[in-house]
């Protein structure tokens, strides 16, 4: 027998039993649209990390003041240090020729008032250079200016927030603001781009990082963000920080140092192993869907045993039969997937084009893992009844009933 | 359910002919359940790890104790913290701490600060996180020492310089030997070690056992700050954590002049946590429960091969008086009996397979979800009715006179 013979008896046997066949394929179609569809969604969220953490900066390198030696521990993201970070240390990094640019940050929070409208936001302290390494656009006016960092300056940039809320519809620009029991006056608003892995870019004012200090009365640095000169350049800069903040601090390695690539790394690992969990999972209903199969074929051999009787007197080998049964349950389980896949995709770009917020990304491996596994549930549970079949004998099948 | 009139079948007629059909075709009748079984296996596994690890979570959280109020500097309105935990310009200082402790419901207030400092001794020294708290930690934390004593209760800013370990960094520092009455410098500062905690583990990533207990007064000032970070109370178990939450409110606000803390009780924590844990255990369920349509799609498929098959059988039960109703509960039951039978079978592999996964690996904690299993049971029965309306009614349908001439 030749495949196209093969194919004709498989496609006519699954055309004579119409609701049968439909359901069977349903059943497939449903589990092969689960697995792209929860994959999707998985890759979905790891893009959008990804994406949130792209906008962060390029090249971003994070000085936090404190070290804990518990391994695998979390560093120590707040909290206080004996010895301060402080801006000093920040300015003498950039004798580095590693580091492209430098945002010393110091982080508080006071009450903002202007007329007699009051709002108690976060005030974040840094320099001229925090927009570029951190990568925020302005809405209007201009940035904190250039200059020796070690100065304090009566100007501030708010969030649009903050801005909205105080001012409304009037011009915030050129007005004075108090914040805690300074004042300062609005010289730039930042454009909106909404939380930021927690944080509310919106809802806060922003000052030269002296004033800060001055501010809050206390000389310690929250962070000091680093843009390295290249990517290349990360690891070579992360040493040169150490080494220099360790001959500041009096032979001490005090401070612990994030790159923005081993964050990445992290969270990709873990959205990784997410993502193919729920797929993973999704491809159980594959399974049961596998089991359907056999028994529908299982149902067919018996259906047609003097079929299969007549066959072999005909002179058909064992390998013919259990060829032809094969081709059947793999006809099945192919339709059933190729269906479920139309459907998932169908379904992907409905939701893309209905949701900005947040997209669908079908990963490469998804259709490509559930056409495999669901060809390879056909030929599994179809081996059963087409075994069945080829070892049926044929006197006994044409003469039974 | 069953009709019961003069001519009816007998129940036991009804059972024996359902087990009958399902003992003809016995291959196929397993594969059947088969397929309800993994699916409701699949949603009684998701949801016990689920389950696990929900309580795994609220466990963590209520070993600090249950009648607890966390206040922070800082008014938080969205997401995430203020600011105002790191610096702020309205401090939360000892004595809003001292006067918190005069509420006729608080029982214990612990202020707290915390950093990152190096604890050396006699030549070793390793860089920790350090807990500057006030002496009622063992009450309001639920922590003891397991040698030695916590923190005196010395007057507020002539603390002594006594520091409480914990049990790991005891270890690292001294090993075997006992570390009281033993100096430690910390941050510089010379310090005696008066007692070591007992350990506590890790909680949700930190370790709490590698860190150092300062007497609050000492720490702050090894900071240079005035503001503390929190500030724990534990009230009465008889208060309700609203009133006490108010009264906290109503005495900060009077001594602040404005609103410029964040109250949080552990109940409203707990309840937050444990809806977005319900949430996810119901997400896992649902995973589970595609396998649990497909295999109703199963069911489906089967019954209407069964009624095809059968077609000869029916129209004889038809011929002989049997109502429409009856040949319709007759195939029902088939399908309601098989989704049943597969249920409980899933239910036995689920169950069971979670129980292997809390013995074999203890860091999973897996607890069988009951609400869950129920609701997989139910919906197995009720896909099995579902999907035998169809065919059952196909079968109510034939006509008698065509059935039974039909090969």
């Amino acid at each position: 027998m030749r495949l196209d013979d093969d194919l004709r008896f498989g496609v006519r046997s699954l055309t004579t039993h119409r609701t049968r066949t439909w359901l069977t394929l349903l059943a497939m179609g449903l589990g092969t649209a689960a697995v792209i569809v929860l994959s999707a969604l998985g890759e979905g969220a790891r893009h959008y990390v990804l994406d949130e953490f792209t906008q962060l900066g390029t090249h971003l390198l994070v000085v936090i003041p404190g070290r804990n030696e518990t391994t695998g521990g979390p560093p120590p993201l707040l909290g206080e240090t004996p010895r301060d970070l402080t801006l000093d240390d920040a300015i003498a990094l950039r004798r580095s020729r590693l580091v492209k640019r430098f945002a010393p940050i110091a982080v508080g929070s006071a009450p903002v008032s202007f007329g007699n409208l009051e709002r108690e936001v976060s005030i974040l302290g840094s320099t001229s250079d925090f927009i570029d390494v951190r990568h925020l656009e302005l809405a209007s006016g201009r940035f904190l200016p250039p200059g020796d960092p070690a100065r304090s300056r009566p100007v501030t940039v708010l969030g649009d927030k903050l801005a909205r809320e105080l001012f409304g519809n009037q011009q915030a620009l050129g007005k004075w603001v108090r914040i805690g029991d300074r004042r300062f006056r609005v010289i730039g608003l930042l454009a909106s781009r909404g939380q930021s892995l927690g944080v509310d870019l919106g809802d806060l004012a922003m000052i030269p990082v002296a004033s800060a200090q001055a501010l809050f009365n206390s000389p310690a640095l929250f962070r000091i963000l680093i843009q390295a000169s290249s990517r290349s350049a990360l690891p070579a800069a992360e040493e040169a920080i150490r080494t220099l903040i360790r001959e500041r601090h009096e032979g001490e390695d005090d401070v612990t140092i994030i790159t923005q690539d081993a964050m990445l790394t992290t969270f990709d690992r873990i959205l990784n192993a997410l993502t193919l969990a729920v797929a993973g999972i999704a491809a159980v209903s594959l399974m049961v869907a596998g089991v359907l199969i056999m028994n529908v074929m299982l149902v067919a051999v018996s259906q047609r045993t003097a079929e299969v009787g007549l066959l072999k007197a005909l002179g058909a080998a064992r390998r013919q039969i259990l060829a032809l049964f094969l081709t059947e349950a793999l006809l099945l389980a192919g339709a059933g997937t190729a269906g479920g896949l139309v459907l998932a995709f169908t379904g992907v770009r409905l939701f893309n084009s209905q949701v900005d917020a947040f997209n669908l990304v079908v990963p490469l491996w998804a259709p490509l893992a559930a056409v495999s596994v669901s060809l390879l549930t056909g030929l599994v549970f179809g081996l059963l009844p087409a075994l069945r079949a080829a070892r049926l004998d044929p006197v006994v099948a044409l003469s039974g009933r | 359910m069953f009709p019961v009139r003069k001519n009816a079948m007998l129940i036991r007629d009804f059972s024996a002919f359902t087990l009958g059909a399902v003992r003809a075709h016995p291959t196929r009748s397993l594969l059947t359940v088969t397929g309800i079984a993994i699916g409701v296996a699949a949603v009684v596994l998701l949801t016990a790890i689920g389950e696990g690890v929900h309580r795994f979570v609220l466990a963590e959280f209520t070993q600090f104790g249950t009648n607890l109020i966390a206040v922070t500097p800082g008014k938080t309105s969205t997401l995430g913290m203020s600011g105002a935990v790191i610096s702020n310009v309205r401090p939360l200082s000892l004595t809003d701490a001292e006067a918190l402790s005069t509420l006729p419901e608080v029982r214990a207030v612990v202020p707290m600060v915390q950093g990152n400092a190096a604890v050396e001794s006699n030549g070793n020294s390793r860089r920790t996180m350090v807990f500057g708290v006030g002496p009622r930690v063992p009450e309001v934390w639920q922590m003891r020492p397991a040698i030695g004593r916590f923190l005196p209760q010395d007057a507020s800013g002539h603390a002594r310089a006594f520091a409480v370990l914990g049990s790991k960094l005891q270890h690292e520092l001294f090993g075997d030997a006992s570390p009281l009455g033993k100096r430690v410098r910390i941050g510089g500062e010379p310090y005696r070690v008066v007692g070591v905690m007992e350990s506590k583990g890790q909680m949700l990533g930190f370790d709490l056992d590698d860190s150092v207990f300062l007497p609050v007064s000492r720490a702050l000032s090894m900071f240079n700050r005035e503001s503390l970070m929190e500030i724990d109370l534990l009230y009465a178990p008889e208060a309700d954590s609203a009133t006490v939450a108010e009264r906290v409110h109503n005495l900060l606000e009077r001594r602040h002049g404005t609103e410029d803390f964040t109250i949080t009780t552990q109940d409203q924590m707990l309840e937050v946590l444990g809806s977005v844990l319900d949430v996810l255990t119901m997400a896992v369920g649902a995973l589970g429960g595609i396998s649990l349509v497909v295999g109703g799609i199963g069911i489906l498929t089967i019954m209407t091969i069964a009624v095809r098959e059968r077609r000869h059988e029916i129209g004889l039960l038809r011929a002989l008086g049997a109502a429409r109703r009856q040949i319709l509960v007759l195939f029902l039951t088939e399908a309601v009996a098989l989704a049943t039978f597969g249920g409980l079978m899933g239910f036995l592999i689920g169950a069971g397979g979670a129980w292997l996964i809390g013995a074999a690996v203890p860091a999973l904690p897996t607890h069988t979800a009951w609400d869950f299993v129920l609701l997989a049971e139910l919906t197995a029965a009720l896909i099995g009715l579902a999907a035998g309306v169809l065919p059952a009614m196909n079968a109510a349908r034939l006509d008698p006179v065509a059935a039974l001439r039909d090969e």
